[in-house]
């Protein structure tokens, strides 16, 4: 059954892509006294306000306790006696209608008598008392802001089980509204109830560590950000047919794009479309609605009252948007704090403020000494740019309309081509983030070896040679990925087709072992030539060189792989090549990676201290566990002898701060898979190729056996990394 | 095997001008060095062939492996001889796998160690 709204402002089922979400803040009501904060840190334009109050109406309808309570903060709320006021009129309204089971009371215009009136006979003393003392506690500012803030705790001390959901996200970056946002944190921060606190994500930080106790520490997160696509799309369509307008699929697709996915500006965009009667079929109306919304409309009316809000007014609005403008018109859309200062012309705590302002709007980027105009929305710089030429250019608004509209229009389809790119991409991000030091074979970097041995196999057969490999390469770690668009704005490129993935090769954290792989998909309908594969390499060389990466891998995929003479431009540049397939093929081998760890058979585990032969102890139960399995009786000997030597690698070489040694033994099927760790620092030639290098010659060299001896015991040995230390992996098959 | 707390005692015997040194059940630093301190104890008073039996030992660690190949060094030096013997298959895949074999002789057991020291006719090495 669906519910009908109480503080929500969208039908249960038109609420999209927030489920986790809701669960969690629903759930964190029943949250114990050691995790009691969750905060949800959210995007501007995100919907976090209507998710708190979707999870109050949810609570609402659930019943038993606590009693929610629900309190957003405004943008006008810079006087600590008015919100305080409010919120202990809000507060007391939600309890008794809580309590009463009627949801029109959280909605109703009620004086206090009235709520005293209303209060079940077994809260009536409470409610009347702590209203009696509402109105003796004016006298004092401080006292009577306090005294508001603390109701949750009053009502809590007598027993009354609440859990407040505050929205902060309101305030915005109002100092004003920030320290009355941290007063009514701190009284809620000692309490011992749950409670969820929602804000801007860039701001969340100054409200939780602005705390005057400091003591508060969030228990939980939740980010909130646009929509998924998939997401946004329902809530489109929802909408549509709510307020029975027109949509198609490419018109659909287009505001989703548009509109980044916002559910706010959806949502006002649909109303648009139903108060307008415009059918969305077509991209011309979509437009026209759309630059109806940028001058005049909702989306105009969003950013006015973000930038009236953190600018001091007058000329400086005019001159913000000129500074704006041409930042974002610059060819890095980067400036310095320092010419920002000088043109806007305003003081440091007016300029500070407003830059703080334009950041946690997230209008800007604001870094130390340089200011990036955020450029990834349509809408901010659709809007900048029509606002610039109105009220900056003074153009006329008739021209303005015009040109925004025949811009947007041809826009359109770029906009879709891109989306129709992106999800064609092989999602070279996700590949390159499950880089985790894997052996994979090496002719999946390889086309020129790959065509010639599997061109025209089918997949099964492809995987049992790929399986069969000896030549193998060891995928470095990779750390981060991100758009290459993002270290520069100058090199033009889809952003997901072109990816910096920082990493550390065999996982080994020094400087150097740091490699930087560049990896571009590149379009061709055929093997891609020389003279593309050349000019690709030149460009990421270039960008490599630009953006100062000593070391780097480039990387290429072509639709269709390379032609000879290209994979011969790719051999003399050190860089691999690869088809879709390959790609494919290869994050289809490192996902599978991940599902080693299956449920385990038969696993043992044993943490043993470093010396006094202690590796005796762990040889003991390696050969028991071996002989419950049939290994023969040399075979057994020779596992407890691996066993041994890496217990004394892993004592001698470790710098183990807890000196200890942790093992798992594990029967998996035919063969018994034996880990040896331990924390600190292994030696880079131990790990590294997996010891081979650290092998003296056999004979008689005094020292360095032990990975040789264990390489020659076991039948699989392979180094892995975990953090803070090096485990060793050996498997002995059962014969 | 013996619990690692346990003192690790090592013990010789003459036999002529042979010593034999037995070795115990886990070669490892500790009783490796006692067996080096040993071998050069029976160097240093003038005794040039020795034999380390291996009877007792289940487990060998590359410590231990490495203070035998110390021990080989040092009996080439003194001009000595020296013969491993009664290696159980384990130890002695071990020993032919990191390649000691190539410079030390290993018998089956101490009357096959004795026997290869002492001149033909000699019974001053019979142990029987």
């Amino acid at each position: 059954m669906i519910q009908s709204p109480i503080l929500s402002r969208l039908n249960q089922d038109e609420f999209f892509g927030r489920d986790a979400e809701l669960h969690d803040i629903v759930r964190q009501c029943a949250a114990d006294d050691d995790s009691r904060g969750l905060v949800v840190m959210a995007t501007p334009d995100g919907g976090a306000s209507e998710l708190l109050r979707q999870a109050y109406d949810q609570l609402f309808a659930r019943r038993g306790e606590p009693v929610p309570i629900h309190f957003a903060f405004k943008r006008g709320d810079t006087i600590a006696t008015d919100t305080a006021r409010r919120f202990f009129q809000t507060a007391l309204q939600q309890f008794i209608a809580y309590r009463r089971v009627n949801a029109s009371i959280c909605n109703s215009t009620l004086t206090f008598h009235d709520l005293s009136e209303l209060a079940l006979p077994s809260d009536y003393e409470l409610i009347t008392s702590l209203i009696e003392a509402f109105d003796r506690e004016k006298s004092s500012e401080r006292e009577f802001v306090d005294f508001c803030f603390s109701l949750p705790n009053r009502l809590s001390a007598e027993g009354r089980a609440v859990y407040p959901l505050i929205d902060c996200t309101p305030i915005g970056p109002l100092r004003e509204g920030m320290v009355i946002g941290h007063r009514l944190l701190t009284e809620l921060s000692r309490g011992a109830f749950p409670f969820v606190l929602a804000g801007l994500r860039r701001q969340t930080n100054d409200l939780i560590h602005g705390l005057d106790d400091g003591d508060w520490e969030a228990t939980g997160m939740i980010h909130i950000d646009n929509l998924s696509e998939n997401a946004a799309r329902a809530l489109l369509e929802s909408l549509a047919s709510r307020y029975e307008i027109d949509l198609n699929e490419p018109t659909r697709d287009l505001i989703v794009q548009q509109l980044n996915g916002s559910p706010l500006f959806i949502t006002e965009f649909m109303r648009a479309a139903r108060a307008m009667r415009t059918r969305l079929n077509s991209f011309l109306t979509c437009q026209q609605l759309y630059v109806n919304e940028l001058l005049g409309g909702s989306i105009q009316r969003r950013f006015d009252r973000m930038l009236d809000a953190i600018s001091p007014g007058g000329q400086t609005n005019k001159t913000l948007l000129r500074v704006l403008y041409e930042s974002a018109m610059s060819e890095t859309r980067k400036s310095s704090l320092w010419a920002w200062k000088k043109r806007l012309g305003l003081a440091p705590p007016e300029f500070d403020q407003l830059i703080d302002g334009l950041h946690v709007y997230e209008l800007i980027n604001s870094s130390g000494s340089f200011i990036e105009v955020n450029a990834e929305s349509y809408i901010w710089m659709d809007y900048l740019r029509a606002h610039y030429r109105a009220e900056v250019a003074a153009e006329p608004r008739a021209r303005v309309v015009a040109t925004t509209l025949l811009e947007s229009l041809k826009r359109a389809p770029e906009t879709m081509t891109r989306k129709y790119r992106r999800d064609s991409a092989v999602g070279l991000r996700e590949v390159l983030a499950k880089f985790n030091c894997q052996d994979v074979p090496a002719s999946l970097f390889h086309y020129d070896r790959f065509a010639a041995a599997y061109k025209g196999e089918d997949a099964s057969t492809i995987n049992d040679g790929l399986d069969s490999e000896k030549d193998l390469i060891q995928l470095p770690q990779v750390i981060q990925t991100a758009a290459c668009a993002s270290y520069s704005a100058t090199f033009d490129c889809d952003r997901e087709r072109c990816v910096v993935a920082h990493a550390f090769e065999a996982a080994e954290y020094t400087s150097e072992n740091e490699i930087v792989w560049l990896a571009a998909e590149i379009d061709s309908k055929l093997e891609a030539t020389r003279e593309l594969t050349q000019e690709w390499c030149d460009r990421l060389a270039t960008f490599a060189r630009e953006s100062g990466f000593e070391r780097f891998r480039t990387w290429l995929i072509a639709p269709e792989g390379f032609s000879k003479r290209a994979a011969k431009v790719l051999d003399e540049r050190k860089a691999f090549g690869s088809s879709r397939r390959q790609v494919q093929m290869l994050a289809g081998r490192i996902s599978q990676d991940k599902q080693v760890e299956k449920p385990k058979a038969d696993e043992y585990e044993m943490t043993i201290p470093m010396g006094a032969d202690s590796e005796l102890i762990a040889a003991h139960a390696v050969e028991k566990i071996a002989r419950r399995v049939n290994f023969r009786p040399e075979a057994v000997n020779q596992i407890k002898t691996a066993l041994v030597e890496a217990c004394i690698n892993a004592a001698e070489h470790s710098l183990s701060p807890d000196r200890k040694i942790y093992q798992r033994f594990v029967l998996e099927g035919d063969k018994l898979v034996v880990t040896v760790a331990s924390r600190g620092v292994v030696p880079a030639p131990l790990s590294r190729e997996n010891g081979e290098n650290a092998e003296p010659a056999s004979g008689k060299s005094r020292r360095g056996w032990g990975l040789k001896l264990i390489k020659t015991l076991m039948d699989e040995v392979e180094f892995e990394h975990v953090d803070d230390g090096t485990q060793l992996r050996m498997t002995k098959y059962i014969r | 095997m013996r619990d690692s707390t346990q003192e690790i005692t090592i013990h010789t015997r003459a036999v002529g001008d042979t010593a034999i040194i037995y070795a115990s059940d886990y070669l490892n630093k500790l009783s490796g060095e006692k067996i080096e301190r040993e071998c050069q104890r029976q160097f240093d008073s003038g005794r040039r062939t020795l034999i380390i039996n291996f009877r007792d030992t289940e487990l060998i660690n590359s410590i231990g492996v490495s203070i035998l190949v110390g021990l080989i060094d040092a009996a080439e030096q003194a001009t000595a001889r020296l013969i491993f013997s009664d290696l159980n298959s384990n130890t002695a895949n071990l020993f032919e796998m990191l390649g000691l074999t190539r410079h030390v002789s290993l018998a089956a057991n101490e009357d096959e160690a004795l026997a290869r020291i002492a001149p033909p006719g000699d019974p001053a090495v019979s142990t029987a």
